[in-house]
């Protein structure tokens, strides 16, 4: 898998609230645990659609969680 | 090494042993066919297997693995075994004369039983796995995005295959017409289809492995 431009706050902003937890993330984002667990360790870039619905999730803007980075 | 993890281990050292003995097959070892009892063996070590591994199904997998991962691990450890059958049946087919141009042949019937009850404890731990989910979503847009590089890749691998053999049949025709016969090359096709699922599941559980924190 290739290293995703796309890097990401998902952990910090999900931290802020303790009662977030994965799985409760991956619950109200409609995807599984593994899946936030892939995207904050940078693993996997969302579609744009997961991107709106985690910013959302989090009460952040697009551009807090997400940012493109430059190779 | 858990508990666990060792009547895991020895249950797959027995099904290896089921497996050997069932490949063996007739005059296998010391004139005696072990195949029928290899065979028992095997699938009773399975099953044994897959209700052990459905009551501590938290060890068997990774922490982190996801349904879709578990079974594409399953799903590559079964096609595993049914190409295993089907290369041991093919190999069997140019050695039958004129039987092998018989749908039914003592190899193909065997292949069959074989392939029946591997699918059969498949779908048994695949069932298990399924009822074993707490997650709410089974499927979600990143297996997706895996399972369609899964097919792809498994495409690439089946042109290759062909153009391969393609390529042997004008190379080598002397060797390649003994395989010439209407019931093989269509045995050979269906085992090209066992290899595109399989290539597909191996590289599912590649990228899911490569994927993981």
């Amino acid at each position: 898998m290739s290293e995703p431009s796309v890097r990401n706050e998902i952990r910090r902003w999900r931290q802020e609230n303790p009662a977030m937890t994965q799985a409760e993330l991956a619950r109200i984002c409609g995807v599984t645990r593994q899946t936030i667990i892939a995207l904050e360790a940078e693993k996997y870039s969302p579609s744009l659609e997961l991107a709106f619905r985690l910013a959302r999730a989090l009460g952040r803007n697009l551009e807090e969680v997400f940012r493109f980075a430059e190779k | 090494m858990t508990s666990i993890h060792r009547r895991s281990l020895m249950l797959l050292c027995l099904a290896a042993l089921g497996a050997a003995g069932m490949f063996l097959g007739p005059d296998g070892w010391f004139g005696i066919d072990i195949g029928p009892v290899g065979a028992t063996v095997l699938y009773f070590a399975l099953c044994l297997f897959a209700v052990h591994q459905s009551k501590h199904a938290e060890e068997a997998f990774p922490e982190d693995a996801s349904y879709a991962e578990r079974q594409a691990w399953v799903a590559t450890a079964f096609v595993s075994l049914i190409y295993i059958h089907w290369l041991n049946f093919l190999t069997m087919l140019p050695d039958l004369g004129a039987v092998v141009d018989q749908i039914s042949n003592p190899a193909s019937r065997r292949f069959a039983i074989n392939a029946g009850m591997t699918i059969l404890v498949w779908t048994v731990v695949a069932g298990v796995l399924r009822s074993g989910n707490k997650d709410a979503v089974e499927l979600d847009e990143r297996d997706l995005r895996v399972q369609h590089d899964a097919t792809r890749a498994g495409s690439a691998l089946l042109a290759v295959i062909i153009i391969g053999l393609i390529t042997a049949l004008a190379m080598l025709p002397d060797l390649m017409s003994r395989w010439l016969r209407p019931l093989i090359v269509a045995n050979a096709l269906v085992g090209l289809l066992i290899a595109k699922t399989l290539s597909e599941n191996m590289y599912t559980v590649v990228r899911y492995r490569r994927g993981r924190p």
